[in-house]
């Protein structure tokens, strides 16, 4: 009694042990499932985020002159002022042991004591050209540098001269400068101003050797011929390339590439009153506020052979107030706008997004600056310099921007693009899913129509029609072409296949008809072929008949490629393809991928299609032949149907293995990101643009968050797809279930 | 609710003379057919007549070739790919081993039922006019005429009469049968062949199917096999006898069972092996 109770106890033991295994396994899955799909949100979630704004310090001036510049270090710890009497003040924003918030770290004069500072003008990051009422113009550079202590680090300010501290001579004629705007790299310097006297003047400074160095250059002054004396507004792009200059609601435009000559390119007449200019990061493009509110962007289309400003978009500040001032970031798309009553707007270019909106001040300020890191801005408001930190890191992705045609800089049209990085910095990024989910399902899809045919026929022919005894050796082989590395199938396309399919182009097209064709010639033959000769081959090698018959067509095919080539293409069918017909051609195209991926796909579609056309019971064809039926009719009426779950399931399989399969699209397309459906050409697919462009994207950018997005793409594709597919097998499923 | 009555046994106005048979009574001749799986001999040199409009009942132990000697009728054994066939088997007084005989359509004069159940997963009425529909017959009238007929004929349409387009899976394994019966006879053949047809079934259905197969030799000639000799004795006409490939006796069941010629018979018969 006893014994028998210890044995139960033990085998229940067991039984609960297995039960509590086997469920922690299923359990263990499902959250890992979960995991990845939660960590994938997790990293995207923050390009969707609005821009957020909080105030970080707020300090009060010591002086009270009106300020006309400001600017902030990269960490935002040193804040720097410049008034109308030429004091540049520098300020901590960070308390540090000794001193507190708002202690003066440095003041120095930079123009003589007594003048006042009439122009502050801006180019670049702290980059600043002053000119006072004695007409002495100097550029200055407010420079921030850390220096290190055993436990500390201490900011230190200091004020740079990059072209020296004398005067500038930008007027030959030393007229006084009313407007002026400039710019300047390593070699080159260029001021563009209106004079007193009504002339509009471009002035060149051209260094010796490189200004990082040596402020030594020599100047080349020249006159701009323009129609009109008042200049209200002048814009240099920081590339030196073009001057936008404004007069009334019309702002021309100027080359200054050339030292002898300053052609007008064009002239942008917006329909509305201009209230203010900016110039958007990367010289391309040009913004206009104007008094309703409205801000709109402009750049070169090209277009009939000119290439022209045209107005792109449009943004607006909601609140219809005339736009103050226009200020735009250093390096990305981002610009913010101020209103006269204090009124703050930041907006993406790319994305079309208003990423805020608020009443920041309670009138336009003196001073308005963009960080370096552009993570924050500080105005100065009469005695009052507030830092504001703008959390804005992924203004350059919206839903829309994402998925709808985007009209980039320099495009003829709103286009979608994938393009996420180039070699400068100002370039604008390219995000639209459309090219690569495109490519993903193009690279499916040729590999589908490659595969399926193969697979299922072979499937049917090879459950239903073929021996047992063949069936035994064919159907492990071709399962095994399962277990060979994508990577090496990848590798034979693109280096081995490619050039074979472009050189021999019309075989490939000659294959397709001959192959069927010769398998149905030869099975004509067999089937009137004498009895007697029949008898003597094996049922099993009968089949095998038909390998010298498809190598015969293969030759034939290969040896007729060039006849054909020269009879009916001129001779090069490439250049025939894109010379007549207007198709591009790539060497590494869809027909390259759907041959090599569709090898990968077939034996994933063909073991399952098999398994299910030979699972359908014998007693189920019999009655049907019993009922009169051809092989043929029972295969169609009875087999397949029956079979059409699992056979369905495969197909899905296939596809679920084409859209996520990576090695060969990564090595057999040319990874281009276009939109077309063209079998000639390559594409990328959103497996092989993550494996691309992983290795070179930031961590926590945009542009990573948004591979991981490809991911989710990815992710939600296969689960849409077999989700469908489970729903429509278990449809069929309970409508075929076989006895 | 069933009541069993050998009919065949009780019914002597039926008898026929076996061993001269006119050519208008018979409706398969079979002539020293032989039968070998590779080199393995499953069927010596058989030849007997199976008369027109009776049930005939093929017996015997098993492996004794019975089945094998059901499938020649409508050639299901050519899909066994060793099996070698000599002989012949005539159906008016053709020989369905010739060489112009379109087997597709000797199925259809011929008929078969399966030990199993095997309807088609598809409704009750797409089951029941595969044949017709295979032969292309697409008429809705026509089809609809048959489904309503073959039904009844095999006493399934009452319990089947509101739910035609249901799925036939949802059926008994009795009613599956019976379905099957149904399906056969659609296609009007002249010869239904059943192959152990209760087997499969419990009691109930077994009756169901037996009282079916006497109400059908009305208008087909039926040929059973069944391991079953109290089956055989209750629905047959004649009894084949056979063991170990060869025929051993055959005669009306009557006389089979009561007064068997053979001594194999009877041993069989009372039991000693089987």
């Amino acid at each position: 009694m006893t014994l028998a109770f210890k044995s139960t106890g033990s085998r229940q033991l067991k039984n609960s042990l297995a039960k509590w295994l086997i469920t922690l396994g299923g359990i263990s899955v499902l959250f890992t499932l979960v995991l990845i799909f939660m960590y994938l949100l997790y990293v995207i979630k923050p390009v969707f985020d609005s821009a957020k704004v909080e105030p970080l310090s707020q300090i009060t001036l010591s002086s009270t002159n009106t300020s006309l510049s400001t600017g902030v270090d990269e960490l935002k710890e040193v804040a720097y002022q410049i008034d109308n009497e030429g004091l540049a003040t520098f300020y901590r924003l960070k308390a540090t042991d000794q001193h507190s918030v708002g202690s003066v770290l440095l003041t120095q004069r930079l123009i003589s004591e007594g003048a006042q500072l009439t122009h502050s003008v801006n180019a670049g990051l702290d980059l600043l050209l002053l000119i006072d009422s004695n007409n002495n113009n100097t550029l200055v550079s407010p420079d921030f540098k850390a220096t290190y202590t055993a436990d500390s680090r201490e900011i230190v300010a200091k004020i740079e001269y990059p072209l020296g501290e004398e005067s500038l001579i930008i007027d030959e004629n030393e007229a006084t400068i009313k407007k002026v705007a400039f710019g300047m790299d390593t070699e080159k310097a260029v001021f563009v101003a209106s004079t007193a006297d009504g002339r509009l003047i471009k002035t060149s400074f051209i260094a010796d050797d490189d200004f990082t160095y040596d402020p030594a250059y020599e100047v080349n002054f020249q006159e701009i011929e323009f129609y009109s004396k008042t200049v209200d507004d002048i814009l240099v792009t920081p590339d030196l390339s073009l001057a936008f200059v404004k007069s009334g609601n019309t702002v021309s435009v100027f080359e200054l590439d050339d030292e002898d000559n300053v052609p007008l390119k064009t002239v942008i007449k917006p329909k509305t009153t201009i209230t203010s200019l900016a110039l958007l990061s990367g010289s391309s493009s040009i913004l206009i506020g104007d008094d309703k509110g409205v801000i709109s962007q402009w750049f070169e289309v090209a277009a009939e052979g000119n290439r022209d400003f045209q107005e792109i978009r449009t943004f607006s500040n909601e609140t219809g107030e005339a736009i103050k001032h226009i200020y735009t970031e250093q390096f990305r798309k981002s610009f913010y706008t101020v209103t006269e009553t204090g009124v703050v707007d930041i907006f993406y270019t790319t994305s079309e997004a208003e990423l805020w909106s608020g009443k920041m001040l309670t009138k336009a300020p003196d001073a308005f600056a963009i960080s370096p890191r552009a993570d924050a801005i500080i105005t100065i408001l009469d005695d009052s310099l507030v830092l504001t930190a703008v959390h804005n890191e992924h203004p350059e992705v919206t839903w829309s921007a994402l998925w709808n045609e985007v009209w980039y800089e320099g495009y003829q049209e709103p286009d979608y693009i994938w393009q996420s990085t180039s070699g400068t910095d100002d370039f604008e990024a390219k995000f639209s899913l459309v090219p690569i989910s495109f490519g993903t399902i193009k690279a499916a899809f040729y590999a589908m129509l490659f595969a399926v045919p193969i697979a299922i026929t072979a499937a049917i022919y090879t459950a239903y029609f073929m021996t047992p005894g063949l069936r035994k050796k064919v159907k492990p082989t071709i399962e095994l072409m399962e277990a060979l590395p994508t990577v090496i199938l990848g590798f034979l396309a693109g280096l081995w296949l490619a050039p074979i399919v472009e050189i021999y182009l019309p075989a490939i097209f000659l294959l397709v008809l001959f192959l069927p064709l010769s398998t149905l010639i030869a099975a004509f033959a067999w089937y009137n072929l004498p009895k007697e000769i029949k008898v003597k081959i094996p049922e099993t090698l009968a089949p095998i008949i038909l390998i010298p018959v498809l190598l015969v067509s293969l030759y034939f095919a290969f040896a007729l490629s060039p006849v054909v080539e020269a009879s009916l293409f001129g001779g090069d069918v490439r250049q025939f393809i894109t010379n007549e017909l207007g198709i591009n051609f790539d060497q590494r195209n869809a027909l390259v991928v759907g041959i090599a991926m569709g090898f990968a796909v077939i034996p994933t579609i063909f073991s399952m299609a098999e398994d299910a056309i030979f699972s359908v019971p014998r007693h189920l064809t019999s009655g049907s032949l019993a009922l009169g039926a051809t092989q043929w009719q029972t295969l169609i009426k009875v087999v397949l149907l029956t079979a059409s779950p699992g056979i369905f399931s495969a197909l899905m399989m296939g596809l679920g293995r084409a859209v996520g399969e990576t090695m060969i699209v990564l090595m057999a397309t040319g990874n281009t990101p276009i939109l077309d459906w063209s079998i000639f050409q390559g594409m990328r697919t959103l497996a092989a643009n993550i494996a691309v462009e992983m290795p070179e994207s930031e961590v926590g950018s945009s542009h990573y968050r948004i591979l991981f997005l490809a991911a989710f793409v990815l992710f939600v594709f296969t689960f849409v797809f077999n989700t469908l597919a489970e729903f429509v097998r278990q449809r069929l499923r309970e409508k075929y279930s076989s006895l | 609710m069933i009541s069993v009555t050998p009919t065949a046994l009780a019914d002597s106005a039926n008898k026929i003379d076996l061993s001269n048979l006119s050519p208008e009574q018979v409706a398969l001749s079979i002539d020293n057919l032989n039968l070998y799986y590779g080199e393995k001999q499953a069927l010596q040199n058989i030849s007997m007549a199976i008369p027109k409009g009776q049930v005939t009942a093929f017996i015997g132990p098993s492996g004794c070739g019975k089945s094998t000697l059901l499938r020649c009728i409508n050639r299901m054994n050519d899909l066994v790919d060793i099996c070698k066939i000599t002989g012949e088997i005539n159906l008016h007084g053709e020989n369905i081993y010739g060489k112009h005989v379109d087997v597709a359509e000797l199925r259809r004069k011929v008929g078969m039922v399966f030990q199993r159940p095997n309807p088609f997963p598809k409704s009750i009425y797409e089951n029941v006019v595969y044949g017709l529909r295979i032969k292309g017959e697409n008429n809705r009238r026509v089809l609809d005429e048959a489904v309503e007929k073959s039904l009844k004929s095999a006493a399934l349409w009452n319990e089947v009469k509101d739910r035609l387009h249901e799925s036939a899976l949802g059926l008994s394994g009795g009613q599956q049968q019976r379905l099957v019966i149904a399906r056969a006879i659609a296609i009007q053949p002249e010869v239904l062949l059943l192959d152990e047809p209760t087997s499969a079934l419990d009691p109930i259905s077994t009756l169901t199917i037996e009282e079916l197969i006497n109400d059908l030799k009305e208008q087909f000639t039926v040929v059973i096999v069944t391991h079953n000799m109290q089956q055989a004795a209750r629905v047959s006409d004649q009894t084949a006898f056979m063991y170990m490939g060869d025929l051993i006796e055959y005669a009306d069941t009557n006389t089979l069972f009561t007064t068997p010629a053979k001594k194999k018979t009877e041993d069989y018969i009372t039991g000693r092996y089987g």
